[in-house]
């Protein structure tokens, strides 16, 4: 029998065994960093001092120093703060020695989720209760009992919370919470990075709102941001909370070793360079891990293929491990469940998980030897922020990123210096996005009376005022706005996605036991909940028997079938209004808003293993509709002697690879922005390819690449000529592309765009 | 792009209702006139001005020998007169409080539950005085006007003694958010005594009204009608479209439904106070069994006693059940033998199956602590099972105690008789 291998041995393993060697484009390791520190401040009250002494912490790091000097004078800061550095002492310290100091003093926590409130409620908790200090410290979320919630009110020095309960329990309900806002020394923002697209956009106006409560009580907290590393922390700071923040960069904190491997899957058909499924060689290296009982997490870019992997690897070592070793997690759980997996981890007794980006967070896990990500996860932020969950606590670690044929993975694996080298995302927001904004004044209207000539934030409400005025959802009298309706706005406004109901999918395997096991946007639903979809979810199969689209029920029943299935969706688009043109001698260049209406058409039934079609049905379901912003590029001249089908082939081609770059430079998830070609735009019948927003109004991507062009016509060129293929391939312009002149004809689209200088309007 | 335009066209996306009526102009400013004066004085509602702006109020009288359902109004000092009399110790007890101190409040508001945007545009209390009851309604002509309401509310009033209809979790709390707002401008809030005949009028009726809503406690339990009311979920409606046409013919309407609210609390406070102190001839068996009950639970033994006595002496619905609830009256004051007396007359005569089982569970508890005859507790004990299983077969009905208990006492009790010979 043989003998379980370490960590060590595995990784020799890999280095010298066939089927994994060549497999290994990249091996790269990073060596350990040591600590660099400094002494406690003096001005720290003693019994403080004494419980970091009790915790081992005679000196900080120097980050943690920066962050407390600047902090307790006031002044609001960023730390920028890689996993595991203590970056909960960056605003711990100054908080808890500015309660010492006045006793009345109160500090807001806000964490992007109500498993990270709770983790560091614990946290915050043993420091005072090691200093023996007279500090309350309570969550408040949806969990919160109601017989504590008064107590939480009136005495919590430290409320540790998220921006959804801040946006519909604790604004609206202002006047409950007096003593907090007229003493509100501190805001925490922990995990700033999250907050960034949509749901940044939204969480910058719940600060906005939360500010002029402050204002209204007498209070002017100040802000203290951690962010793990992006490009611009110092900038999203500063936009998220509109006032001046200073940068703390300067980490101090030591990290353990760490190996992180760029692994290819091997091509398994030559001329078309497809490579075999990224799931498929996941499954290979989770199973070798798990067999020698490393804990390992596997992250996935989608909840279908979190299911699918769970389904493989519990399947391949149920003898070994038992069926509760491996799990999945991802959004749609509820929230037990989650917490149950989390201590599993935690304890030990699950040795693999497989994610979504939901683990992403700081969520804490416990310690982890391996993490392998299927696919590049979209960021370089986030696959830093993964690859973090292995050996968070100085140990050696192993991060192994598994490519899939997708023309960005690709470009990422076969490019390491791009992905070490260049610095991370940018993350953004636009407050201003008018959908959401208008949401978030009527709140703050709710809240408190609009004084004509008021700003919210940095934005000059007038015209919105009137607006909402005419429409009847506010009143005017004499100089100031008041809500007007009898709705609880807040209530209808969800900070996390953009169609704010969600479908509710329902068990009805067993009759007598009806039960509701998630939920899911309704977007996606229209994909993954159509009738006759299998939804998978904790590796069960469930089929979708009916689907209620007024109720936005999904009533499923569970299923063993062996295949999955993969949902079209077809999109019109029409051009609005133009706000911004640039001519170039081959075409010109726009900006402006369009409407987009997508329609579910059909599904294909997909076999597990060979993924092999087994079939397919329509989807009937109503069009939905969305009004956003798009930048998008078109076509005055002929492209060499293309006919129609040529010039469509070229377009689809070219889009394929301009989707691909397309994030990597506006910094933004792929799902965020869409490509769509067409030969002939309805606005001006001419080939064009537009780029758009996901989110209602846009949150400011498109714009972006409007100012961008010509530089990502030309990395997306790039890649496609560098690409090994012969005549175009999955991983540079697409799989539907059959003709020998594909890739040709792509390059001579991105020439023909390319080629021309720039005239401004 | 103007944001105008691109808020028309984003009108999909936005999810607020839009209105179909024409838009009005909305400002209004203090020297202006307010509009619809005469028909406002017709109603016998006057203007308050205050720090540059204004509230309305309106005033009536009632005469207090008018009737209200089964009460006429002068009732009300009768059922003040007969707590202060009674000595009796109640949550409602009026006692050592004049009739003139009791304030009858409601309120309008524009939305339901809690929140700092739900405005309450109505502040209405009535109060008796000489041989009237004065009812004045406070009216926020618009948003805006908060600092007069609430002055005007404030001085016009001693709240020390307040009864409402659900006010302790509702209306008052409102009050209070509404207050944070303007705090600065207006005099602090009293703190008060509160009669809550929500909670009051739940511990009786709740057996036979399937929801509590004033309207319908006045219609089934006083014998009030309305004619022409307003369904109370309108209102917000009506004050929205008041605000902008300014004409107070909707409002009306609102007040007429507040006045009655408020004059209804005073009958039920009446006729709540005849049931409690046993006033009331036409009080229902399970009326006065519910009113043991409260007794009992806020400790008032005397009353208890009275109650549940009354009920046993006689025959009716509630007889086994009041016994059984004087029997635990007599324990509590361990008066054993008055106790076991009593249990006894109900395993014997009663008819109820769920109340013989626990009082055989309470004799055979009496005799082997008190009594120490082990013998006659293991025959109670045994009573207990078979009535148990008896239950079990006919219904799932779950039981205060399981069969499992009523089998450990059993065993506990056979040892306990083995050891002592």
């Amino acid at each position: 029998m043989k003998v379980r291998k370490d960590l060590n041995e595995i990784m020799n393993h890999l280095k010298v065994a066939e089927s994994f060697k060549e497999n290994i484009v990249h091996w790269q390791t990073i060596e350990e960093k040591e600590a660099s520190t400094d002494e406690l401040p003096l001005d720290i009250h003693p019994a403080l001092k004494e419980a970091l002494q009790k915790r081992g912490i005679t000196r900080l790091y120097t980050h943690q120093k920066s962050a407390y000097e600047e902090a307790i004078q006031g002044k609001s800061i960023v730390a920028v703060t890689p996993t595991a550095s203590g970056k909960t002492l960056c605003y711990n310290l100054p908080v808890l020695q500015t309660i010492i100091n006045d006793a009345n003093s109160r500090a807001l926590y806000m964490f992007p989720t109500k498993a990270l409130a709770q983790d560091q409620k614990s946290e915050i908790n043993e420091i005072i209760e090691e200093a023996g200090l007279p500090i309350n410290s309570y969550t408040y979320d949806g969990d919160t009992p109601s017989n504590i919630r008064q107590k939480v009110r009136k005495a919590g020095h430290v409320v540790i919370t998220n921006p959804d309960m801040l946006h519909s329990a604790i604004l609206p309900h202002h006047t409950k919470w007096v003593s907090l806002f007229e003493n509100l020394k501190y805001v925490v923002i922990d995990e700033l990075h999250i907050y960034r697209g949509v749901f940044g956009s939204h969480v910058a106006n719940v600060i906005r709102r939360l500010q002029r409560i402050c204002r209204f009580y007498g209070s002017n907290p100040t802000f203290i941001c951690t962010s793990a590393t992006i490009a611009n922390p110092l900038e999203l700071a500063e936009s998220l909370t509109e006032k001046r923040i200073s940068l703390i960069d300067n980490n101090g904190a030591p990290s353990g070793r760490k190996h992180f491997v760029f692994y290819n899957p091997p091509i398994v058909n030559h001329p078309l360079n497809i490579r075999r499924s990224a799931t498929l060689e996941v499954r290979k290296l989770a199973s070798e891990l798990l067999k020698n009982k490393v804990q390992t997490i596997v992250f996935a870019r989608s909840r279908v293929r979190v299911e699918i992997l769970v389904t493989y690897l519990q399947e391949l070592i149920k003898h070994k491990l038992g069926p509760k070793a491996i799990r999945g997690y991802r959004g749609g759980y509820l929230p037990t469940e989650r917490r149950e997996i989390e201590k599993g981890l935690r304890s030990g007794e699950i040795f693999g998980v497989v994610s979504t980006n939901a683990l992403e967070l700081g969520v804490d896990i416990g310690q982890l030897q391996v993490c392998i990500m299927t696919g590049y996860p979209g960021t370089i932020a986030s696959a830093w922020q993964q690859a973090g969950r292995a050996g968070r606590r100085h140990s050696e670690s192993l991060v192994i990123m598994v490519a899939s044929s997708s023309p960005l993975d690709q470009f990422i694996i076969q490019n390491p210096d791009y992905f070490f080298k260049r610095s991370p995302e940018t993350a953004r927001i636009n407050p201003d996005n008018l959908i959401i904004l208008i949401d978030h004044m009527k709140c703050a209207a709710y809240e408190l009376p609009f004084k004509a000539g008021e700003q919210f934030g940095s934005f000059e409400t007038e015209e919105v005022l009137e607006y909402l005025a005419e429409e009847r959802v506010l009143y005017q009298n004499g100089d100031k706005y008041y809500w007007m309706n009898d709705s609880f706005p807040a209530h209808n406004i969800s900070l996390r996605s953009a169609s704010q109901e969600n479908v509710v999918i329902i068990d009805q395997t067993d009759v007598a036991n009806v039960k509701v096991i998630g939920e899911m946007d309704r977007f996606s639903a229209m994909t993954l909940l159509h009738e006759e979809a299998v939804y998978l979810h904790q590796g069960r199969q469930f089929q979708v028997e009916l689907l209620d689209w007024e109720e936005k029920k999904a009533f499923v029943r569970e299923v063993d079938v062996d295949y999955f299935t993969d949902a079209n969706l077809a999109v019109q688009l029409k051009v609005l209004e133009q706000d911004k043109q640039q001519f170039i001698s081959s075409g010109e260049i726009g900006y402006g808003d369009i409407s987009i209406t997508a329609m579910a058409t059909i599904f294909k039934k997909i076999k597990f293993e060979t993924h092999e079609n087994i079939g397919s049905g329509p989807i009937s379901l109503p069009e939905e509709e969305l009004h956003t912003s798009a930048a998008w590029i078109s076509l005055h001249k002929d492209i060499g002697q293309f006919n129609q089908e040529r010039l469509e082939q070229g377009l689809i081609g070219t889009s394929h690879a301009l989707k691909s770059i397309a994030p990597l430079f506006v910094m933004c998830d792929p799902q965020d922005i869409h490509v769509v070609p067409q030969v002939k735009a309805a606005h001006n019948e001419k080939p064009t390819i537009f780029f758009y927003d996901r989110y209602p109004g846009g949150v400011g991507l498109s714009e972006k690449i409007f100012d961008g062009f010509q530089l990502v016509l030309k990395e997306a060129s790039d890649l496609v000529k560098k690409c090994q293929c012969a005549h175009g391939c999955p991983s540079c312009i697409g799989i539907d592309s059959s003709s020998q002149t594909a890739k040709a004809d792509v390059l001579k689209v991105f020439e023909t765009f390319m080629n021309g200088e720039i005239h401004v309007n | 792009m103007s944001i105008k335009k691109k808020l028309n066209r984003l009108k999909s996306h936005l999810s607020h209702e839009v209105s179909t009526k024409s838009v009005l102009t909305t400002c209004q400013s203090i020297e202006s006139e307010i509009p619809f004066i005469e028909v406002w004085e017709n109603e016998g509602v006057t203007p308050y001005f205050f720090d540059g702006s204004y509230c309305l109020i309106r005033e009536r009288r009632f005469p207090i020998d008018q009737q209200h359902g089964i009460y006429t109004f002068s009732q009300f000092s009768i059922a003040v007169n007969a707590w202060n009399e009674s000595g009796m110790k109640h949550p409602l007890s009026a006692a050592g409080i004049k009739p003139e101190s009791f304030v009858f409040f409601d309120t309008e508001t524009t939305g339901l539950g809690g929140g700092v945007g739900n405005s309450i545009f109505i502040l209405g209390h009535a109060r008796l005085s000489g041989d009237e009851i004065h009812l004045k309604q406070h009216i926020l002509p618009s948003p805006g006007a908060e600092v007069p309401l609430y002055q005007s509310f404030l001085e016009s009033a001693d709240y020390t003694t307040m009864a409402t209809y659900n006010g302790k979790s509702f209306d008052w709390p409102q009050v209070k958010t509404q207050h944070t707002l303007i705090r600065e401008h207006v005099p602090k809030l009293p703190s008060f005594g509160h009669f809550d005949l929500y909670h009051a009028s739940r511990r009786m009726w709740k057996h036979k009204l399937e929801r509590m809503k004033l309207s319908i406690v006045e219609k089934e339990v006083l014998g009030i009608e309305r004619k022409d009311d307003l369904p109370g979920f309108l209102a917000p409606m009506i004050y929205f479209d008041f605000v902008e046409r300014k004409d107070p013919q909707g409002m009306l309407g609102i007040l007429k439904h507040n006045e009655i609210d408020i004059l209804s609390l005073i009958s039920l406070y009446t006729h709540l106070s005849f049931q409690i102190l046993g006033l009331d001839q036409k009080q229902t068996a399970k009326e006065m069994y519910e009113i043991g009950r409260w007794f009992s639970h806020v400790g008032e033994a005397e009353g208890a006693k009275e109650s549940f006595s009354r009920l046993a002496n006689t025959t009716n619905s509630e007889t086994a059940a009041a016994k059984h609830a004087l029997a635990f009256e007599y324990k509590k004051e361990k008066k054993w033998m008055d106790a076991l007396h009593i249990w006894e007359d109900v395993v014997d005569q009663g008819n109820e199956d769920v109340i013989r089982l626990e009082a055989c569970i309470e004799i055979a508890k009496i005799y082997e602590h008190r009594e120490k005859n082990l013998q006659k507790a293991i025959h109670f004990t045994r009573n207990a099972e078979a009535i148990s299983q008896k239950l079990q077969s006919v219904n799932n009905r779950k039981l205060t105690i399981s069969h499992q208990e009523i089998m450990k006492r059993l065993e506990r009790l056979n040892k306990r008789l083995y050891r002592s010979f």
